[in-house]
């Protein structure tokens, strides 16, 4: 009986020093300094949006940037917004090139001739 | 949702009136698309028409009004100091890697790669972006250093890496389309570095070939501020081939008398270090043992396959194919690639798809539309996809469509030849594989030596 006490306390002291060595090797893992791994991303410009105004006598152009196959859902915006505001002159365009293509040109004449612009971007 | 107003922020328009439809709106009918908009925003729950109103219409905020910069956070030089553990999940967690532990990049390991390039660690090596709607993010010698160490290449790769990095190409294409990107290395360095070109240099064999490719996805991520999926990496699959960017060097050794290698092809010297960037889709591997030659093969597989990609090509040519096609008569790359282009065919109902205004013109009884439409759904149509003919060439002159079997002159089947053929692999039986990759650019390695 005594004996087994013994093991047993011999057993409990083992584990005891078992786990102050692990958490001492934890608490001693040596920190490291890396780099940094990432590139300089560049400042935002901030674009002021253009004033608010009513819809009424306005002209909005909506702009489709023909992504392939999503002509019935811009021809049906442009149907569904002169139906329910038809004082609102809605313009309906083709933007330039493919849908990434930049249209200078177009947005030159948006800001002359428009107070906003709805412009349908995805698939 | 995130794709979008993260956009609109680093366009400096943070708050710019955003409403969403349900999606997908391809390929959906007038009907569908009616449906859509009479509803309401799946994200808000409002009526989708009442939100676009109420966008171009609600007066600007304090915020709206705002000019100037918005500064982004300081790039410190060095991360925070942490245990190796801590810093491999911080790595892991931040997407700065493939989603696989590295090789930290201490400043001593840093040190021991630009150690293998003259240039200055501040130089700046360019500047690259998810795809062209995206900000721009510029990258010196020292980060693209880092970044190498972590995939964990040797010193002596380094001038490939920063070759690859100063064309700015990301391999993480931002398109809901999934592309995939590949690098190839011609010239001596490809021997100097122990790249593979033969047994299995597709596949996981070489230290080179692999850590390259892998640090051409670390750049991508951390210095092209690619890769984060649902806003800078919209692939909705993804691609498998993007775990190592399809990176190996050409079998220069391995080719037939008059075939030459690729960066030749594009204009470098035989002696110049070159990596050279492609971008696709897809690949099939192909063995045919049949009564048809080789050429007859590929040809018929370039006139079925069928990809995301359908214009252009790239063909893998074992070294034991490319044998077996020079004794066919094909001396270069150049006459293999202008047979195939001259010969290969269309099936009918891929050549439609995307031509309803010839379609009609056919019907109308304009040749040569009129005589394909005479074939049937099931015909092949004996029109090349592979010669590039604009949209308005064709509209003035629909007669000149590069009419499979016609004989087309030599400087305009090179020209307009959309095909590529490299050759690589090991030899082992009469192999190939080809996709839909075209050719973006190729780099001087050596000036980055």
């Amino acid at each position: 009986m005594r004996r087994h006490v013994a093991l047993s306390l011999l057993a409990v002291l083992l584990l005891t020093i078992q786990i102050s060595v692990s958490q001492t090797a934890e608490t001693q893992d040596p920190k490291i300094t890396v780099m940094n791994p990432r590139g300089i991303q560049p400042p935002i410009r901030l674009i002021p949006m253009p004033e608010r105004s009513s819809l009424e006598g306005k002209t909005v152009y909506i702009v489709d940037t023909k992504y392939a196959n999503t002509k019935p859902f811009v021809n049906e915006l442009h149907k569904i917004l002169q139906e329910r505001y038809p004082k609102t002159n809605w313009v309906l365009r083709d933007k330039r090139g493919m849908y990434m293509t930049d249209d200078p040109d177009l947005w030159a004449e948006i800001k002359e001739k428009a107070v906003a612009m709805v412009m349908p971007i995805g698939h | 949702m995130e794709l979008a107003s993260t956009t609109a922020y680093k366009k400096g328009i943070p708050n710019l009136r955003i409403t969403y439809t349900p999606h997908p709106i391809t390929d959906r009918p007038a009907d569908v698309c009616r449906k859509f908009l009479e509803g309401n925003s799946p994200h808000s729950g409002k009526p989708l028409v009442d939100e676009i109103i109420e966008a171009i219409t609600r007066p600007l905020s304090t915020e709206d009004k705002k000019t100037g910069f918005i500064m982004r956070e300081a790039r410190p030089r060095f991360l925070p100091p942490d245990t190796a553990d801590n810093l491999q999940q911080l790595f892991i967690d931040s997407n700065f890697t493939d989603g696989g532990p590295v090789i930290l990049p201490t400043e001593k390991k840093v040190k021991e790669m630009l150690e293998a390039t003259s240039h200055d660690p501040d130089e700046v090596v360019g500047t690259m972006r998810p795809s062209p709607p995206h900000e721009a993010w510029e990258y010196t010698v020292e980060m693209v250093a880092v970044n190498a160490v972590m995939a964990g290449a040797k010193p002596e790769y380094f001038p490939v890496i920063l070759a690859m990095a100063s064309t700015g190409t990301s391999s993480l294409f931002s398109s809901t389309s999934s592309f995939a990107r590949m690098a190839m290395v011609n010239g001596p360095v490809a021997k100097e570095i122990g790249m593979n070109s033969g047994i299995g240099a597709l596949g996981p064999f070489n230290q080179a070939n692999t850590t390259i490719g892998r640090a051409w996805t670390f750049i991508s991520k951390n210095l092209g501020g690619s890769g984060k999926p649902g806003e800078t990496y919209l692939g909705s699959q993804g691609n498998a081939l993007s775990h190592n960017n399809l990176c190996f060097a050409e079998a220069e050794d391995a080719m037939p008398k008059g075939w030459i290698p690729f960066h030749v092809q594009k204009g470098f010297k035989p002696n110049d270090s070159v990596v050279s960037i492609f971008s696709g889709w897809s690949l099939n591997n192909i063995a045919w043992y049949s009564d048809l030659t080789y050429q007859e093969v590929i040809k018929n597989w370039l006139s079925h396959f069928f990809s995301y990609g359908i214009r252009q090509a790239t063909l893998f040519i074992d070294p034991v194919t490319a044998e077996y096609l020079y004794n066919q008569g094909y001396d270069s790359k150049e006459k293999l690639a202008s047979w195939i282009a001259a010969n290969s065919t269309t099936p009918a109902w891929l050549y439609w798809q995307r031509r309803a205004k010839q379609k009609e013109m056919g019907e109308q009884g304009v040749e040569p539309y009129a005589s394909y439409l005479k074939l049937g759904e099931g015909a092949e149509i004996p029109e090349s996809r592979y010669l590039r003919q604009t949209p308005g060439q064709r509209s003035k002159d629909p007669a000149s469509a590069p009419t499979a079997g016609r004989p087309f002159s030599k400087d305009i089947l090179e020209a307009e030849n959309s095909i590529e053929i490299v050759v690589v692999g090991g030899g082992t039986n009469t192999y190939f594989s080809g996709g839909d990759f075209s050719h973006l650019s190729s780099a001087n390695v050596d000036k980055w030596r």
